[in-house]
């Protein structure tokens, strides 16, 4: 099988598709990439790189791009790993199908309940307890909601990026810094103290795997750098009922604070965290689960792993002829 | 109750599995979790350390008090 990923990205901001190509090794795997300086690419992992077009050129383009990836490369599945290029690749999967492209992504319907302007009304259809949120298209509308919730408070781009601000200050400040680079709405949330836990799971109708860690350190964005698996009834019931209710296909996170009350859910990824590569390291592989879906093979469901695992990220280094670099600048592929 | 939960290493290392928080525990503090965990009352609890470190029990009585206030912050037990 070979396929086609993105997120590539491998700094103390990584992307999930180093962690996901970790899981798929054995398989010929070619690189999707936005940027060139994303470390990914010069891992040796991916057999072909090829620069994408930007998601807000839109569909007719990444069609055209991935026509000629797959004419060039023979590629069979196309893995969308970054929040920015989902609702595309998910809005098209049947286009994508049409090329002879494999995919395993939710419909746009499920997409868009787990979306965090509307994650409040599907937290109240689970049953689940979820902080206060509200949308704000403008600062006026970020004071106007600092006003009502009090402080401290989290100011979220829709897609990217979350920052703690304890003064209106720092609201206003985080707010033109997310909203520059990834414009308005933004999200201003409640922030409900507690211990953060994560659940990374695959299904196809029903729950097929998962697992549940514990953030030990972060980078100063809150990207994991060091964890340990934990078992966590109520975050396994929480991520069975969120796929039963929705019939979630494909990859998902869900992010929590456990607190004396209960469990909130503060935000549902669609798609694997960049520490993915946790799951094969402790025998269970969703990346290789989540193939096996996408080809539907019969797949066991497996929940069992060791507790009390940890995961540590750290920074390699690596060299290569600087004309890689350059030749993927000019021509768009390696 | 999370102090149920908790499994203490040979390091007295306490470990809350479902939340994946540890704490580290002094020869007393991990002998009281012990005890709680058997379902000791705190009376109980100040009358066998007393025994067993041969102290007077008011101060095992106060260290203990201050030990289950402890666990109420940690939000180790109710």
């Amino acid at each position: 099988m070979k396929i086609a990923l993105s997120g590539l990205n491998n700094t103390d901001n990584p992307a999930p598709g180093i962690g996901v190509a970790k899981g798929l090794s054995g398989h010929e795997l070619v690189g999707l990439s936005y940027d060139p300086n994303e470390p990914g690419i010069y891992q040796r992992i991916f057999e072909r790189i090829f620069l994408m077009p930007y998601p807000s050129l839109g569909f007719e383009e990444l069609h055209e791009r991935l026509a000629y990836i797959k004419e060039k490369s023979g590629i069979e599945m196309v893995w969308p790993n970054l929040d920015a290029e989902l609702p595309l690749y998910i809005k098209h999967q049947e286009q994508l199908h049409e090329m002879g492209l494999t995919t395993f992504l939710p419909t746009l319907e499920q997409f868009a309940m787990r979306e965090k302007a509307k994650l409040a009304t599907l937290c109240e259809e689970l049953g689940i307890l979820h902080p206060q949120t509200y949308m704000a298209n403008s600062i006026e509308d970020v004071v106007d909601i600092t006003r009502r919730i009090g402080f401290p408070l989290m100011i979220k781009g829709n897609y990217y990026k979350a920052y703690r601000a304890n003064t209106l200050e720092e609201a206003i400040e985080h707010s033109y810094t997310i909203a520059n680079e990834w414009g308005f709405p933004l999200l201003v949330q409640q922030i409900v103290e507690g211990i953060e836990l994560n659940y990374a799971g695959v299904a196809d109708g029903k729950l097929y795997g998962g697992f549940c860690i514990k953030k030990l350190t972060t980078t100063d964005i809150g990207k994991v750098w060091s964890a340990v698996t934990i078992r966590n009834e109520a975050m396994e019931a929480l991520a069975h009922r969120f796929v039963e209710h929705t019939r979630w296909r494909g990859a998902f996170e869900l992010e929590a604070i456990a607190t004396n009350e209960g469990i909130y859910l503060i935000e549902i990824n669609p798609r694997f965290p960049a520490w993915i590569g946790f799951s094969v390291d402790i025998g269970l592989n969703l990346p290789r689960m989540a193939l096996a879906l996408a080809m539907h093979e019969t797949v066991e469901p497996k929940f069992s792993y060791p507790e009390q695992k940890m995961y540590v990220r750290y920074v390699d280094e690596t060299v290569c002829d600087y004309a890689e670099f350059t030749k993927l600048l000019a021509t768009k592929e390696l | 109750m999370l102090l149920d939960e908790m499994r203490i290493d040979e390091n007295d290392v306490g470990f809350v599995p479902s939340l994946g928080i540890t704490f580290q525990l002094n020869e007393t503090g991990k002998r009281i979790v012990e005890l709680l965990q058997e379902g000791r009352s705190k009376d109980e609890i100040v009358l066998a350390l007393s025994q067993e470190f041969e102290a007077d029990w008011k101060r095992v009585y106060r260290d203990v008090e201050d030990f289950f206030l402890k666990l109420k912050v940690y939000g180790l037990m109710q």
